[in-house]
């Protein structure tokens, strides 16, 4: 491991090595703040730049991109509350509300150290676990993937409580958005109500931009409006007790994301929302997140991170890509003539372990990049909102635009924003929304294939120990707050009743 | 205002959100119908096309009906806490605006997106997004010419270096095919 790491090393910190990841965090960070182009995109348009380089610089650049534009996404929902990618969504909770109060530079800061552990930790995983975690993978056939999605739908709307009914039915209204197409397996045009447009389903992207951007916008000119922030800058700065707050929650996240990131499908998203979920149960100040608790962006931020270094382990060691943006770099291996496997780890050590390197480098330039440059992208706050939402809706509809270069998109996202404004006027939660969005045609496409082993019976799920497990967990997840509530309530009453007799 | 688990707290039930309920259950039982009618099963009992649609739209009729029970079993102990958070009618925002002007102002911002799509095939993207940004800052933000032209131009310069110059998309042009 440690010839390897050393190999690694040399790789990555050569003059051009370094230079090309500098390049390419910094533009992945520019492109992660727009609506709408998130890494995948990102790494797409730019993969042509990269065409004349060597194949170890251009990945190494093309990885940085990756995560550079998770950082940038993160930066635009904690900002302005207009995610740039399905896993920054979660980040519009608590990010948002920090930066409403003034603390958006805290918020940024919490996220590029929250993102640089979970780096450099995840780094060490991927370098001790890569082959068997590779190796467990395998051993996940449609059921386990099944059971994996149905857990994260069911922690989603669980940490709603007194909201879950409303959570289950913005989950399922996810779905069956995610349903307008032709059907994945089938060839069963659904919902299309003869539009051409709508054969090749809504985009995601799209329906997001409208929701989270066009909606909270309304919902701004609604409710008011808050008040441009007037911080000074240095009140923008992290403080002690939330850099102390926030270790915690980064390791947790860091863990989730490390495990989830490496099943192919939607394992950031589902990890970032399974880590917030889990401070809601087990954080210290659980009834602070929310409002704007720093464990909210911690914990998240360090899951979304780790899952993207984790999508690596099937990407290289198997050549199945475990993120979009992994697809698209999967795209880039095989354009350099390279082939992801078992034995590009033998075949081309520089190569992997000099990219797995660049990871941690290109991770420490972000730090060092927005560690300062947080407060002063905190300072977009100060612009008055009547100036800054039209600019909003200006790049959010350009940026759904950009998606596919389909003006249909824009029609969407207009849909989804009045859907979106009356969802957060009658307080209708939209994460869960979001959640069943991304892991729809996942789900659907795992269902398909267990009810096909199982020759139609889905009980296939309680027949293989982890997927028995996983869906047991889902199912508890979803009845135990509720019971947990009717046992309160119960206590509560009979507590009362006693003191009423002790009265009499 | 939001709750414990950053989703907002709900408020008394408004004849609106009763409605907005029960439309999202209605399209439940569509989804719930066109379901069945693409077919739950296929062969050998195994998952046809419309089983999710159907199980999803069950869901949401199911889930909201429940929901409006809820909504008007407790629709007490919510108008009691809402009476206490909402703020007077005639309370001016940080934009100046009473609640009946701001209610206006969100109908406004949907007219002139709208209208701003409608103009694309005309005007091109672009130039379409800035006469909205330059509407909405004049009009309905009521913001002097001069900062809202210069809002205008700087979103438009922006919008042209990163989207056109830097990523090469090709924003369409419009019949004026100007920009």
């Amino acid at each position: 491991m440690f010839d390897n790491l050393q190999l690694g090393l040399e790789t990555a910190i050569s003059p051009e090595n370094l230079l090309w990841c500098f390049v390419g965090v910094m533009l992945g960070t520019v492109i992660g703040m727009l609506p709408g182009l998130g890494s995948a995109t990102g790494v797409a348009i730019l993969l042509p730049v990269t065409l004349g380089m060597e194949p170890v610089t251009a990945l190494i650049m093309l990885a940085g991109i990756y995560y550079g534009s998770q950082y940038g996404a993160s930066t635009s929902s904690i900002l302005i509350s207009t995610p740039g990618d399905s896993s920054s969504v979660v980040l519009t909770l608590d990010g948002y509300q920090m930066a409403r109060k003034g603390r958006a530079g805290a918020a940024l800061a919490v996220a590029a150290l929250s993102s640089f552990l979970a780096a450099v930790i995840s780094l060490i995983g991927l370098m001790a676990l890569a082959r068997p975690i590779a190796d467990l993978a395998l051993e996940f056939g449609p059921p386990e993937n099944l059971a994996v999605i149905l857990l994260g739908l069911a922690t989603i709307v669980s940490f709603a409580g007194e909201n879950m009914l409303r959570s289950l039915i913005m989950a399922a209204v996810g779905l069956l958005i995610s349903m307008v197409g032709v059907a994945s397996g089938f060839t069963t045009a659904r919902f299309t109500f003869g539009n051409v447009n709508l054969l090749s389903g809504l985009d995601f992207v799209a329906v997001m931009i409208g929701i989270f951007a066009i909606g909270e916008v309304l919902q701004q000119i609604h409710r008011g409006g808050d008040p441009p922030i007037r911080a000074r800058f240095r009140d923008l700065m992290l403080t002690k007790d939330e850099f102390r707050r926030s270790i915690a929650p980064a390791f947790r996240g860091t863990g989730l994301g490390f495990g989830l990131g490496v099943l192919p499908g939607a394992g950031a998203t589902l990890a970032t929302f399974m880590s917030y979920g889990l401070e809601k149960q087990v954080s210290k100040n659980r009834k602070e997140i929310g409002k704007g608790a720093v464990e909210g962006v911690a914990a998240p931020e360090a899951s979304n991170n780790a899952a993207a270094n984790a999508s690596f382990i099937p990407t290289l060691s198997l050549g199945i890509p475990g993120s979009g943006t992994t697809a698209v770099l999967l795209g880039a291996f095989v354009i350099f003539g390279l082939q992801p496997g078992p034995q590009l780890f033998d075949q081309q050590p520089d190569l992997v372990w000099g990219l797995l390197v660049s990871f941690f480098f290109g991770n420490l330039l972000l730090l060092i990049l927005n560690l300062p440059l947080a407060p002063v992208f905190a300072q977009v706050l100060r612009v008055p909102y009547s100036y800054l939402y039209p600019i909003i809706l200006f790049m959010a509809l350009i940026g759904a635009f950009a998606i596919g270069n389909n003006t249909f998109a824009l029609w969407v996202v207009f849909g989804a924003g009045v859907f979106g404004y009356f969802m957060k006027r009658f307080d209708f939660p939209a994460a869960p929304l979001v959640l069943g969005l991304v892991l729809g045609p996942l789900l659907e496409r795992s269902l398909v294939q267990t009810s096909s082993m199982g020759r139609g019976n889905l009980l296939i799920l309680f027949e293989r120990p982890i997927s028995a497990t996983l869906t047991v967990a889902a199912i508890l997840a979803i009845l135990a707050p509720v019971l947990l509530r009717a046992v309160r309530r119960r206590r509560r009453s009979a507590l009362t009743s006693e003191r009423e007799e002790i009265r009499q | 205002m939001m709750s414990e688990a950053g989703q907002p707290v709900r408020r008394a039930p408004t004849k609106s959100d009763a409605v907005g309920t029960a439309f999202l259950a209605a399209i439940g039982a569509v989804a719930l119908v066109m379901g069945l009618g693409y077919g739950m099963f296929g062969d050998g009992g195994q998952v046809g096309p419309g089983f999710l649609p159907s199980v999803a739209g069950a869901f949401i009729v199911v889930a909201s009906a429940a929901e409006l029970l809820r909504m008007y079993v407790a629709a007490d102990r919510i108008r009691a806490a809402a009476a206490q958070e909402r703020p007077a009618g005639d309370e001016r925002d940080t934009f100046g605006r009473t609640a009946n002007e701001r209610t206006f102002a969100v109908t406004q911002v949907f007219g002139i997106v709208f209208a701003a799509l409608l103009l694309v095939p005309v005007a091109g993207l672009l130039l379409s997004l800035a006469a909205m940004v330059l509407v909405i800052t004049v009009w309905v933000e009521r913001k002097p010419v001069l900062p809202a032209v210069l809002c205008t131009a700087g979103s438009l310069g922006l919008a042209y270096a990163v989207f056109v110059q830097f990523l090469g998309v090709p924003v369409p042009t419009g019949t004026l095919g100007l920009l």
